[in-house]
């Protein structure tokens, strides 16, 4: 059986329980219902993947569409969708991630008829995207907006794209503003606007995590992002004939809903604000806009939903790129032990290196040669492999301890970036590693042969049950 | 640093920000609290 979202749901269900809930309890998605339960969660230091049950689409009306959302939101299950075992989800994980992204698996085609995401197809004014659940996520947002990934086809060689987007529902049925920022998609759609045609799309609105997880990965302009989401799913990505091309434009068949549409040449219209992945809202501007021509889904659809500017917005960003990052630098000092994209730094702009610092420099060097892997990266933090770069408090206890302002802060300025932050186009590569050419205090241990083998309840009263604080 | 201007809806009295894209550009902003459609010129309040 091809695997697909409502496979992993209940997988995670099954194998990580802890971290799956549902909500039977009606959700009114465009009253914020969504996101204020998903951040009193996040709160309360929970981020479980969420099944909602029971759900209304825009215009208020029951619908039998249940949102899953939060999906991305912890390691262990981006591990787990990605075949990987959960338990190794740190470095493990992001270096097993870039071997995926190595190769390819060619996609398999099957008929329409066979299609799950075909067993509903509705064309035209059948369509209606306010029918679906669509989510609204902040108190600024222009309106709900559907956050998944969009699939275009290069003009020229027929490669598949596929991208995360956001598209704004308007009010109107058969519309919605996209607003793109992949430079892989923007390139497919800049080839079409310069023939002046109007670029054929698929809004491919849930899938199996894996696929979402390979479409991120750094591969060339040219190759087919389906090939490639098919060496992260570990099988072919089965597609089906579009309803509005067929064969000229192919879909995945085991998607839970697909919208196709055409993006005119030069339209463009109003969208955003939209609360972001650096959570603030992004600026009102003016993007494309998306006219459908039909909408597939499953007859028992699920939505699938990213809450922007959380946890599994954030490991969308980290995890496909931390094992680039890692082979990259290690490339070149040749001593990376690891790499992490903290959610301090919403897996954007920040990077933590690790190295077995062999020279003074090299510190410096790592993190120079980091900045370089990424446009959206502002601050690189290059530590000793002692440091754990996944536990933040020994990150910061590595900057207050063994920076020299003056030595160890280089700042690059006016180089490209991605997101608006007060650090604009300028970049801080930190060597926060321990001084070699000089005699400097060490970090202080209990002896490893005394701490081997203790186990609490051997030696505490009644400890037994008890949690740590 | 992509530069920014706040506007305030003439109709709900909401603000929100732009793109300076759209300052004079002649394309209607619209409100996020209340879907209004202005003009930036209409705002009775600009911070820039």
């Amino acid at each position: 059986m091809a695997r697909d979202l409502r496979e992993f749901v209940r997988q995670v269900e099954r194998e990580l329980p802890s971290e799956y809930v549902s909500v039977s309890r009606k959700v009114r998605p465009t009253k914020f219902e969504v996101t204020a339960l998903l951040e009193t969660l996040t709160e309360a230091g929970h981020f479980p993947m969420v099944e909602f049950k029971s759900t209304e689409d825009a215009h208020g009306n029951d619908v039998d569409i249940p949102i899953v959302s939060n999906v991305f939101a912890s390691r262990k299950r981006c591990a787990l969708a990605l075949g990987h075992d959960p338990d190794k989800h740190k470095t493990e994980l992001s270096l097993e991630y870039a071997r995926l992204a190595g190769r390819t698996i060619a996609p398999e085609t099957i008929d329409s008829s066979e299609a799950p995401v075909k067993q509903v197809v509705l064309r035209g004014e059948q369509v209606d995207m306010g029918g679906l659940p669509v989510v609204k996520h902040y108190e600024m947002d222009l309106s709900p907006v559907y956050t998944m990934a969009l699939a275009m086809k290069d003009p020229d060689t027929g490669a598949y794209n596929v991208s995360f987007i956001k598209g704004f529902y308007k009010n109107d049925p058969r519309k919605l503003g996209i607003s793109i920022h992949s430079p892989h998609l923007e390139r497919v759609l800049r080839k079409y606007e310069e023939r002046g045609e109007a670029a054929p799309a698929a809004f491919i609105l849930g899938h199996h995590p894996a696929f979402y997880l390979g479409a991120l990965a750094l591969s060339p302009y040219d190759s087919d992002d389906y090939a490639t989401i098919g060496s992260f799913m570990r099988e072919p990505l089965r597609l089906t004939p579009s309803t509005t091309w067929g064969e000229d434009f192919m879909v995945p068949a085991d998607a839970e809903i697909v919208v196709e549409g055409e993006i005119p040449p030069g339209a463009r219209e109003v969208v955003d604000p939209f609360g972001e992945v650096t959570r603030h809202y992004q600026a009102q501007c003016l993007r494309q806009s998306m006219q459908v021509k039909a909408l597939t889904r499953r007859t028992d659809a699920y939505l699938q939903d990213i809450f922007s500017g959380h946890e599994g917005h954030w490991n969308l960003g980290g995890i496909p790129k931390e094992g680039s990052v890692f082979n990259a630098v290690n490339a070149r000092v040749g001593n990376v032990t690891a790499v992490h994209m903290p959610h301090s730094g919403v897996s954007r702009l920040a990077c933590y290196v690790a190295i077995n610092k062999q020279k003074e420099g090299d510190g410096k060097v790592a993190g120079l040669a980091a900045l370089l892997e990424s446009w959206t990266f502002q601050a690189i933090v290059v530590v000793d492999a002692d440091i754990d770069v996944f536990n933040e408090k020994e990150v910061v206890w590595a900057l207050l301890t063994m920076v020299d302002p003056q030595r160890d802060v280089t700042y690059v300025r006016n180089m490209s970036t991605t997101f608006t932050t007060a650090m604009g186009h300028n970049k801080v590569v930190i060597d926060a590693t321990k001084p070699l050419d000089r005699a400097f205090p060490t970090r202080f241990r209990v002896p490893p042969a005394a701490m081997d083998g203790v186990r609490l309840e051997d030696w505490i009263d009644d400890w037994t049950g008890r949690s740590v604080d | 640093m992509d530069k920014v201007f706040w506007v305030t809806c003439p109709d709900c009295a909401g603000r929100f920000f732009c793109d300076m894209e759209l300052r004079r550009s002649g394309h209607k902003l619209i409100c996020p609290f209340c879907q209004n459609e202005f003009l930036d010129e209409e705002s009775p309040e600009i911070e820039e």
